[in-house]
């Protein structure tokens, strides 16, 4: 059963109350992180625009940090809203798939900071891997979903 | 009798585009979805399916393509809202 189906230009969320209270737990230690910063982890939510200079790069955070910040809370209290069942329109639809991506992405980096070789997807058997696995499952239905109702 | 025709000296157009000097690139990385990557270049820059697939194989294959270009905000606008969606993307001028 599809978590995520297109109804005319909606998405409609459906989520089994066992994964809304996975997905409501793993949003809610996301936003901590963010909030706190500095975590090795968060490598990836914050690229350099600039890798060649670091004149430039600092400029460019203190330009657009806060902003993506506020972007990635804001995605996650939507999610949160929607998390028992809500009609998509596209920004909600990009919210969730921002908010689904940002936890790949820590999740991603913990793995391979634990050694774990995501290039040949070589995945162990262990819990975050499985979380991990399983984000990515949503995303993927999230995005043919919305490519369905929203037309891209 | 015509007069003979003058052909003008003709100027070899200059192959950089100076009005686009900066370009944004994305990088190949583990984690980010092939199909999210794709569907990011459609939404934010309204590419077509076929081209923002295109890009994203690109990207997948050669580990990076450049997804725009044009001024230096206009690009670093770019990179940012690449930045909010989580894909490795860094910006340079064009030599």
């Amino acid at each position: 059963m599809s978590r995520f189906r297109p109804e005319g230009d909606v998405v409609v969320v459906d989520l089994p109350s066992g994964e809304r209270e996975m997905l409501s737990q793993v949003l809610s230690d996301l936003r901590e992180l963010l909030i706190k910063g500095g975590d090795d982890t968060l490598r990836r939510l914050k690229p350099p625009a600039h890798p060649d200079s670091s004149e430039a790069e600092t400029s460019y955070r203190e330009l657009v940090d806060d902003d993506l910040l506020r972007g990635r809370l804001e995605a996650i209290e939507l999610v949160e809203l929607t998390l028992s069942g809500a009609e998509l329109d596209a920004s909600g639809a990009e919210a969730w798939m921002q908010s689904l991506n940002s936890l790949r992405l820590v999740l991603g980096e913990q793995l391979t900071l634990a050694g774990v070789d995501l290039v040949n997807h070589k995945m162990p058997d262990t819990a975050s891997a499985a979380l991990y696995e399983w984000i990515g499952w949503l995303l993927e239905q999230l995005i043919d979903a919305a490519s369905q109702a929203h037309d891209l | 009798m015509t007069a003979p025709v003058m052909v003008p000296e003709t100027k070899v157009e200059e192959s950089v585009d100076y009005a686009r000097p900066w370009k944004a690139i994305v990088w190949d990385d583990p984690i980010n979805l092939m199909s999210y990557v794709a569907f990011v270049f459609q939404k934010l820059f309204g590419y077509s399916k076929e081209k923002a697939h295109r890009l994203m194989m690109e990207v997948h294959i050669e580990g990076k393509a450049v997804v725009s270009s044009g001024t230096r905000e206009k690009t670093e606008f770019d990179v940012f809202r690449l930045h909010e969606h989580g894909l490795w993307a860094t910006m340079e001028k064009d030599e």
